[in-house]
């Protein structure tokens, strides 16, 4: 009896704050976001890009089978309402739910799925896409036009399918991406290559309009597969990538959320509105700067430990970042689950620099004649410019050559630098993280710093076997700990992403593998906003 | 006159030739290139080599370099400009999108500059030499020495966040309110240029022998200015205009960033910094189009204003 | 001599145009000798980002480096920048400009065309391309400007070799048996020094702003090294939260534009009343 009581208290308790949580929510209005990464966008068909500017919008237009759940930090199974996993790990099979219509009104069905995962597979010049899926038997062998049907992927009826993977592998850590969604067939083909600029997908949010170079705009897809969901009218993300302008806009009140820079972090933190409106994550980037080892001193373990002791990396957040970093141990951030929160620090310690230069033999230091960087706040040249006078003090001398990104990303991968800075991403799944270091991935394709350790692949093979993620995570830390020691890269920080927002917008997430990546379904604005009633 | 229009016309074609010939070379030997730029600028690490090869052939650039210049030229005499690396769309399609704001912008800007430099310059040269002229011209080129994006910070922070008048930035269907900042911030650069020119044309012609004729003969100095000055200032005022026409759209390269503006400055430099080089060849084909046009009708303005020159095209 | 002195210092243009440029020249020479610090080597993260007042009489920017130096020596920069940029321009429109003018024919011709040529591509389009190319850096800048706006000069130098060509007193000296190079160089300069002094003031001034608007989209000069442009870009993000950073060396691009332009002015009112020339 007692027992029976105590449930239904508890059911009404849970009852109430939903529908408590659930009255706070106002529908209506406008969101006025961002998209704050560079230039315009370039494409909305996000099969056929790699760029996170186009990602951040696409993601609230389209959808596909697991999504990213910021609240736990894991993937969530998204268009499909059931999935059981083989005993061997390999066979998946996905139950659709009935109730997903795309914005043309047709429903979500198996041969949607299959047909947007082939075209990822066949599309000519390969999808950027194709990495998350090419685990998927026969994705290889279609992708070289060796067949013509994926055989990786079987339907069972208009709302079943199966896919079979070549290993074991987790598959919600690749399909979670926004890369990977599903299109309706009929729309993609009869808009072609302009599907890219009038999508058609089946996400909370219609597309509208996109102004080139200015703003995209989207409105609320009322048949969204959430019932009463989103809860916003129209949203609109403002193309603007430059920084002191975004800001600007902030406060003008013309944005109603921003991504807040190193610059303008201490003014934000200590504004008493805007303080308590802004979330912060540890994202998924690590920022390094890279050694190359044709570069004779830096083939020598001490030279590039030396480096590592001889900068305060700690002094350089706080003054240059603001503090809107992580110092960095090893090369997984701190919300990896193979982060070592023991691991190895490389503390500030002069002495210890200069000793090891001096065994190393490089008592009267050298110059590193190419020290590439883009001029980006956190990850450019200023950070170069900060370290110049420590390592001046073990006797290197840094020559910078400032370029953009496109002219940079040719001399990383044609190893045609001394060091490089830059910022990585780290995740979320640790292993696939962790592998672009391994000997035999090639410069072209992440292993910028030719890093090369038997132990480490050893380690990391072991890993990709692994029963149990503990079991897999312990082996990456083992192989992180390996790379740190190492030092091929000095280990600067991982990304404090951190988002300000004016008090009349809720329910903005902290997503740590991104935090533009923001999933708008839940997001609403109260009366206070200037845009409240807006359409 | 419309003999001497369709040949100053014709003329453009070797000029326009010339230039993507430049223009061609110049961005085909850029470092970098779009297939590395489509990844974005956060590695995501989504390309291999393959991959990269692959996107070459697809768009020509494993062709030699002439090749390439022919396939392209065969396009532009049919009016197609190919289409763009990064976006798959018809350069034609992405130009056109983007012309009318940026024209619209530039217009604006060079009324503003108009409406503000003729008259500084003209009051400066009524009083050539003296204080009254240093200070006004002192004023007129203030707005050219300052560096755009840094103008333009200011007036979004004076006008949209401490007083709240007008939008920080967006086209918003292109009305008023939001041209106004932008077109301020571009325009004000070419106050101080055209009132220079005003200053200096009035000057020269306040120094010829019939204004100091017609001065010695008693002639109110506002009637002088009025007949003679007038006419003559306002044919080199028009040429200043029209030759920084094609400056004033390059500068909206700063400008459009700035203010997310959705005009061809943007455009260009996106394209330039993603290494698409279809869409950067057609926006400053249709830039330089654009200058030598306005040249043209400045041109053909003179006669109009001034029948002696009238005479002379044939 | 007398009556061209009291003409010069009735123009208050150039009067004031003049020793503002001489000032900056000055700031520009003695660098070494003014600045109280290095602008480069003399950076201490603990003092960054440190509001005017002694020893950093502007403050210091986010490198803790001492701005009021940096401005200093970022005079010799964005002098330098101006200097030899429209040096190049000069030497180039004036060598084809008075070949083009003495020995017409096809050669006039080609150097006309690729002088409308020029003309017609706006400066910072074909600079921001070649900046693409080359990468940024103070030498490429130089390249970058030194190379694209050399039209005017060309332009005014030719049309006064064409005129000088017919007058009598080259004619004659012609046919005393003078040279055509010897000639070029005794008859024409001079007269042309006039226009090319004024279009290279302003030409200068044209050049510091160039550099500002390529600094903005990161194609500047490399750091660390001071350049206005590059110092006021780097800190525009803090315009509002540490002012001084960018203040100081936008006043100082101000100051000296305005005051090449006023000098240039000043200099078309005593040397060139005749021509106009159009420049930004």
């Amino acid at each position: 009896m007692k027992k029976w009581m105590i449930i239904l208290a508890a059911l009404f308790l849970t009852g109430f704050l939903l529908s408590g949580s659930a009255y706070a929510v106002r529908k209506g209005g406008t969101l006025n976001f961002m998209a704050p990464y560079g230039g315009d966008l370039s494409t909305l068909d996000l099969t056929k890009t790699s760029r996170y500017q186009d990602y951040l919008v696409g993601m609230n237009i389209h959808r596909g089978l697991y999504r990213w759940d910021a609240q736990n930090s894991v993937p969530v199974l998204d268009l499909p309402e059931s999935l059981e996993i083989s005993a061997d790990k390999k066979t998946y099979t996905f139950k659709l739910r009935p109730n997903i219509t795309f914005h043309n009104g047709r429903q979500l069905v198996t041969d949607d799925v299959i047909w947007s995962f082939t075209r990822i597979a066949t599309m000519k010049p390969s999808a950027p896409a194709f990495r998350y899926i090419n685990m998927i038997e026969g994705a290889k062998d279609l992708h070289e036009g060796k067949i013509s049907t994926f055989t990786g992927m079987k339907k069972i009826d208009d709302l079943t399918f199966q896919i079979v993977l070549t290993a074991p592998i987790d598959l919600s850590y690749s399909l979670w991406f926004p890369a990977v969604v599903i299109y309706p067939k009929e729309e993609v083909e009869r808009l072609g290559d302009a599907f890219g600029t009038n999508p058609v997908g089946c996400g909370p949010f219609k597309f509208v309009k996109w102004v080139k170079g200015s703003e995209v705009i989207l409105e609320k897809f009322d048949n969204f597969y959430m019932e009463g969901m989103p809860y916003l009218d129209k949203v609109t993300y403002k193309i603007m990538g430059e920084a002191a302008a975004r800001d600007l806009a902030f406060k003008a009140r013309e944005l109603d959320a921003t991504i807040v820079g190193a610059v303008n972090y201490p003014e934000y933190k200590a504004d008493p509105v805007i303080s308590k409106n802004m979330i912060e994550v540890a994202e998924m980037f690590t920022r390094l700067v890279g050694m190359n080892p044709d570069f004779k001193p830096f083939a020598d373990k001490r030279v590039r430990q030396a480096i590592n002791y001889a900068i305060p990396s700690d002094l350089i957040i706080e003054k240059i970042l603001k503090g809107k970093a992580f110092p960095a141990r090893g090369y997984l951030p701190s919300s990896s689950p193979a982060f070592d929160p023991d691991g190895k620090k490389y503390e500030f310690n002069p002495e210890k620099a200069k000793a090891l230069m001096k065994e190393a033999g490089y008592e009267n230091g050298f110059v590193v004649e190419r020290a590439i960087g883009t001029a980006n706040k956190s990850w450019g040249t200023g950070i170069y410019e900060a370290m110049m006078p420590y390592l001046k003090k073990i006797g290197i001398e840094l020559k910078i050559q400032q370029m953009e990104g496109a002219a940079m990303d040719a001399r990383i991968r044609s190893s045609d630098f001394d060091m490089f800075i830059w910022s990585l991403d780290s995740g979320p799944d640790s292993l696939e993280t962790m592998s672009r270091w391994k000997s035999d991935v090639d410069v072209g394709s992440g292993n910028y710093v030719k890093f090369k350790n038997a132990e480490f692949d050893k380690l990391l093979d072991q890993a990709a076997v692994a029963e149990t993620d503990a079991e897999k995570n312990e082996l990456v830390k083992k192989a992180d700990a390996i790379f740190t020691e190492e030092a091929p890269v000095w280990f600067f920080n991982y990304n404090k992403a951190i988002m300000a927002f004016h008090p009349w917008v809720h329910n903005l997430s902290k997503v740590a593998p991104e935090m533009m990546f923001q999933d708008l379904t839940a997001v609403w604005v109260d009366e206070t906003s200037p845009r409240a009633n807006e359409k | 006159m419309f003999a001497y229009a369709v040949r100053r016309l014709l003329q453009f074609i070797p000029t326009i030739l010339a230039i993507s010939l430049i223009i061609f070379i110049l961005l085909n030997v850029l470092p970098g290139n779009a297939a590395l730029m489509s990844r974005g600028e956060q590695d995501t690490g989504t390309l291999t080599t393959e991959d990269i090869e692959e996107m070459k052939r697809d768009w020509g650039l494993d062709k030699p370099l002439w090749y390439r210049y022919a396939v392209y030229l065969k396009g532009l005499v049919t009016g197609d400009l190919g289409k763009s690396f990064l976006r798959r769309e018809p350069v034609n399609q992405l130009l056109k999108e983007r012309i009318w704001p940026t024209l619209k912008l530039a217009m604006t800007a060079m009324l503003i500059a108009i409406c503000l430099g003729v008259p500084l310059g003209f009051y400066s040269a009524l009083r050539q030499g003296r204080i009254a002229d240093t200070i006004t011209m002192i004023g007129a080129v203030s707005g050219v020495s300052m560096p755009q994006f840094w103008l333009g910070l200011l007036l979004m922070y004076f006008v949209s966040v401490k007083f709240q008048l007008l939008p920080p930035q967006g086209y918003g269907e292109g009305s008023i309110k939001h041209i106004v900042l932008p077109a301020f911030t571009l325009g004000i650069g070419y106050v101080g240029l055209l009132a220079r020119t005003t200053r200096a044309a009035v000057v020269e012609i306040l120094s010829l022998d019939y204004i100091r004729t017609a001065r010695a003969k008693g002639l109110s100095e506002l009637l002088i200015n009025q007949k003679h000055v007038m006419r003559n200032a306002l044919i080199l005022i028009l040429t200043t205009a029209g030759l920084q026409f094609g400056d004033l759209m390059a500068q909206t390269v700063i400008v459009e960033k700035l203010f997310s503006w959705p005009g061809l400055g943007s455009l260009l430099v996106d394209s330039i910094f993603q290494r698409d080089i279809p869409v950067t060849q057609g926006c400053i084909l249709v830039i330089i189009s654009t200058f030598l046009l306005v040249n043209l009708i400045v041109d053909l303005l003179y006669g109009v204003i001034d029948p002696r020159i009238r005479a002379s095209y044939k | 001599m007398n009556k061209n002195l009291r003409k010069i210092i009735r123009q208050t243009n150039l009067l004031v145009g003049g020793g503002i440029t001489l000032f900056v020249i000055t700031v520009a020479v003695f660098a070494p000798v003014l600045a109280p610090f290095h602008p480069v080597d003399d950076s201490d993260l603990m003092v960054s980002e440190e509001p005017p007042g002694a020893p950093y009489y502007l403050g210091t920017d986010i490198q803790g480096r001492d701005i009021l130096s940096r401005v200093i020596y970022g005079a010799r920069i964005s002098l330098a920048i101006g200097l030899v940029s429209q040096t190049l321009n000069t030497i180039i429109g004036v060598l084809f400009g008075l070949s083009a003018g003495f020995f017409g024919g096809w050669w006039d011709d080609f150097v006309m065309g690729l002088t409308n040529i020029m003309l017609s591509i706006p400066a910072l389009v074909f600079a921001l391309a070649i900046m693409a190319l080359l990468g940024p850096g103070l030498i490429n800048v130089f390249i970058a400007m030194g190379f694209t706006n050399w039209s005017f000069s060309c332009r005014i130098t030719r049309s006064q070799a064409l005129s000088a060509k017919n007058l009598d007193y080259v004619k004659a000296a012609r046919a005393l048996g003078y040279g055509r190079i010897r000639l070029m160089f005794t008859q024409i300069l001079p007269n042309i020094i006039g226009p090319i002094l004024i279009i290279g003031t302003l030409g200068v001034a044209w050049a510091i702003l160039l550099e500002a608007a390529l600094s903005f989209l990161g194609l500047g000069v490399q750091p660390p090294t001071p350049s206005w442009g590059g110092m006021l870009s780097t800190a525009r993000e803090q315009l509002f939260t540490a002012p001084w950073i960018s203040i100081f060396p936008g006043i100082a691009i101000f100051i000296t534009v305005l005051g090449l332009n006023l000098l240039g002015d000043g200099l078309r009112d005593i040397l060139d009343p005749h021509t106009q020339t159009q420049h930004s």
